[in-house]
């Protein structure tokens, strides 16, 4: 499995090194510090949930709500600090405690009745929506003092704040996912539920603790998403969901579980956000890019699964 | 005799590695010709080049002193050779008659199916089996494993199979069906057809076969008629060296209570169990399946808690509700489905073994790998598991070396009782010793072994007790000495609840 691993990560490294040439020929403001680091800055929310959704899936789940947990959370968060008037701080960390709710939810359903997680967020994907909309009954809420904007504007060390937080994200998470006993039992479960059960692994625990973090990193992420754009509105992160699976698997998590890496997920996040960007300033319209990582996403798969089935042979 | 089907010189390498050198084997009208070799052998590559699965990189197949080249398994099944796979290829919501006509289903003249002649003829076919109380229209997922295997032999005999192949058939069956498939395979000789009878099981292929042929790491080692031939002699073809004895069960010295079960029970399908384990004692439990024996086991380790009576580990009563505390308490459990249960196969072997003791290879929450390399580099040492490192993926390996690992996770843990639920179904006879005698060793130090298996010998062989289970419930008891064969056999088929029971075990 390390090998293949290796092997795929090399393709993805290999890749986004030719995407960043080309990308760089096409346009001389590619490929500058203060573009890359904005892209970090616009990276950072759906980064930060693809590192939780690495381990949902590696754990052979999947998570179609996070978007909505976010837009969900961001409306919480202008209610709580403007309408109930609790200070921001906590009015921020309350936010993050209920996203941590609606994933413990989600973990609840999947868990105890055995609902397949596809089906149980798709219907959470429409519930957390809905909450939200109600809630917000379409008004925006916008006024945040300055200092909130730190998180999402600001800058640490000439680097955007929210590019800090990620990275230690990611780095926690890879410490987990790759030498935990926590990241053992992820990979275990997710490989085969029933032999890690039948190992002593306490498969239902984690898969529960699994969904509540998707749901508590979406709202950390809810929180950098509002401070980015200084406001507030319901229709916040609809359809980020897909972006994040595509990250995940673009990084060679394999979506039947037991397989894939944070480093392979940090790969795929540069590789998608460097084309993005990269063919918005050399011309290409949206509807251009989407087709293009479409395809690349494909061919990844392709090429690792040959790959594998060679050295599996 | 005229050969069926005859195969000279054949050989064939995948990737470079040979996995048949100058193979020559034939079947001739009206023979049962047994095929036997370890795991690796090569007994399944031949089966597949007959099969029209493979085709061998050189050597001739004649049919009927024809030469012939099968590019499918369509060529070879319209040659009149028929393959019984070990795991059954029949679609489960497709009727009996549906499954024998797939693919090759009778038609009307406009071209649409004939069900009645179809009924009709799977119907014949099935009486032909002595299968009269197969139904026709029945959904094939409703039948059981022997039923289903009557129906893919039916199928193989629809299409004027002359030569049929059964790949190790009685595998997943019990006693009771192992003897009316034997039967089966004996009226299908009479009638002329060529059998290949590919089985690990000894006493089978001594009832059965006309001659056998032996494989071994990809060559032939011999052909002979059974007649010259004993039980020792075919296991040293097969294995390479004598093997002594199957079942080593040493005696052992029989210490204190381990284990004690009173009127446990989960729903309906455990009942007032009561048993007690001791210190270096192998208690064997044998019944038919679905009499409730792996029930008991999962009953016992957690997986599905007892919902009546009591569990006692040293005499001290406990709550068990999980395989964490199962394994706490120094219960191991090698399941009865290695495949699902017992291994994470995509994994490799050192993630495998380290499975159950994760906790204790982790500084705080973080793993040692040094420390997890070297316990799997020692399990893989102490249990002869053959494998190219810690890290082969454990899919790779061949089912006794996987079984091996399964014992190695589980017996990193230090149990002191051990439940084994079939240890030696589907492995090879070499593997299959090692494991008894590893049985008989851990015994000897101490361990309690509560075993269950459908193989009579085996139980019989390395059971210091064996307990009869029917109907979820202990239905008869025998020591060492007094259990036999037909007892034993009897009480698991006739006995009527304690009636047969000899004494209470506590």
């Amino acid at each position: 499995m390390s090998r293949y691993l290796v092997r795929h990560e090399s393709i993805l490294a290999i890749l986004l090194v030719l995407a960043l040439i080309v990308l760089s020929l096409q346009s001389d403001r590619f490929f500058t510090v203060d573009n890359l680091l904005n892209q970090g800055r616009l990276m950072a929310e759906v980064g930060l949930i693809a590192l939780a959704m690495t381990f949902v899936i590696v754990s052979a789940g999947i998570d179609l709500s996070v978007g909505s947990i976010l837009g969900l959370v961001a409306i919480l968060l202008g209610v709580f600090w403007q309408n109930v008037g609790l200070p921001l701080p906590l009015a921020m960390m309350l936010g993050v405690f209920v996203g941590g709710l609606a994933g413990l939810f989600n973990g609840f359903i999947i868990t105890r009745f055995r609902v397949p997680p596809l089906i149980a967020t798709l219907a959470t994907l429409a519930l957390y929506r809905g909450l939200a909309e109600g809630i917000s009954q379409a008004r925006s809420v916008r006024g945040y003092p300055e200092w909130f904007f730190v998180l999402g504007q600001g800058e640490v060390l000439g680097v955007p704040t929210q590019l800090w937080i990620f990275l230690a994200c990611a780095v926690i998470a890879a410490i987990v996912l790759g030498i935990s006993t926590f990241g053992r039992a992820t990979y275990a479960s997710g490989a085969n539920a029933v032999a890690a059960r039948f190992s002593g692994i306490p498969v239902d625990r984690t898969i529960l603790l699994i969904y509540t973090a998707s749901g508590l990193i979406s709202g950390l992420a809810a929180i950098i998403f509002v401070s980015r754009v200084s406001t507030t509105r319901s229709d916040m992160g609809t359809g980020l969901e897909l972006d994040v699976i595509t990250a995940v698997v673009l990084g060679g998590t394999s979506i039947f579980g037991g397989r894939g890496t944070i480093i392979g997920t940090m790969l795929g996040l540069a590789l998608m956000q460097a084309l993005k960007n990269g063919l918005a300033l050399a011309g290409v319209k949206g509807d251009g890019t989407i087709v293009v990582i479409g395809l690349i996403l494909i061919a990844t798969i392709i090429i690792s699964n040959l790959l594998r089935r060679e050295s599996d042979g | 005799m005229t050969a069926l089907i005859e195969l000279a010189g054949i050989s064939k390498s995948f990737a470079g590695i040979s996995v048949l050198r100058d193979i020559s084997f034939d079947v001739c009208a009206g023979e049962v010709h047994a095929l036997v070799g370890e795991n690796g052998a090569g007994k399944s590559t031949l089966i597949k080049i007959m099969g029209g699965v493979h085709r061998a990189d050189t050597g001739e197949i004649r049919v009927n002193g024809e030469l012939m080249h099968f590019a499918s398994p369509r060529a070879s099944a319209a040659s009149g050779i028929a393959v019984v796979h070990q795991e059954l290829l029949l679609f489960p919501d497709l009727s009996v008659a549906e499954n024998i006509f797939m693919g090759h289903a009778p038609r009307t003249g406009w071209g649409a199916l004939d069900w009645p002649q179809m009924r009709r003829r799977a119907r014949e076919l099935l009486d032909r089996l002595q299968s009269h109380h197969i139904d026709v229209d029945a959904r094939v997922g409703s039948l059981s494993v022997a039923n289903r295997q009557r129906v893919e032999i039916a199928r193989a005999l629809s299409q004027d199979a002359r030569v049929l192949i059964m790949d190790e058939p009685t595998a997943s069956l019990v006693e009771e069906d192992v003897q009316q498939l034997l039967s089966i395979v004996r009226l299908l000789r009479d009638k002329g057809v060529g059998i290949v009878y590919v089985s690990h099981k000894l006493p089978e292929i001594f009832a059965l076969a006309d001659r056998v042929t032996v494989l071994r790491d990809g060559a032939r080692v011999g052909t002979a008629p059974i007649g010259e031939l004993d039980e020792r002699k075919l296991v040293s073809m097969m294995v390479g060296r004598p093997i002594d004895q199957l079942f080593p069960k040493q005696a052992t010295k029989i210490g204190a209570p381990l284990l004690e079960l009173r009127d446990l029970g989960f729903g309906s399908v455990v009942r007032d169990v009561s048993l007690t384990l001791h210190a270096g004692e192998v208690l064997g439990i044998a019944g038919l399946i679905g009499s409730g024996r792996t029930e008991l086991a999962l009953t016992v380790f957690g997986i599905t808690p007892a919902t009546t009576g009591e569990i006692l580990v040293d005499g001290k009563a406990v709550r068990i509700e999980s395989p964490q505390q199962a394994r706490d308490l120094g219960i191991a459990y090698v399941p009865e489905d290695r495949g699902l249960q017992g291994l994470v196969r995509p994994q490799s072997i050192q993630e495998n073994i380290s499975l159950t003791v994760l906790k204790s290879l982790a500084t705080g929450t973080l793993i040692d790998h040094r420390k997890e390399e070297k316990l799997a580099r020692d399990s893989i040492a102490k249990f002869g598991i053959r494998a190219l490192g810690p890290r082969q993926i454990v899919r790779q390996l061949s089912g006794g070396n996987q079984q091996k690992v399964v014992l190695a996770k589980w017996l990193a843990t230090e149990p002191r009782i051990l439940i084994m639920d079939e240890p030696t179904r589907g492995i090879d006879v070499g593997a299959k010793s090692e494991i008894h005698a590893l049985m008989s060793a851990l015994a000897a130090r101490g361990l309690g072994i509560l075993m269950i298996s459908s193989e009579l010998p085996e139980v019989l062989g390395m059971s210091d007790r064996v307990l009869v289970m029917k109907n979820g419930t202990l239905v008869a008891e025998f020591d060492r000495a007094e259990a036999s064969a037909e007892a034993v056999g009897a009480a698991m088929t006739l006995a009527n609840n304690a009636s047969n029971r000899s004494g209470e075990a506590a």
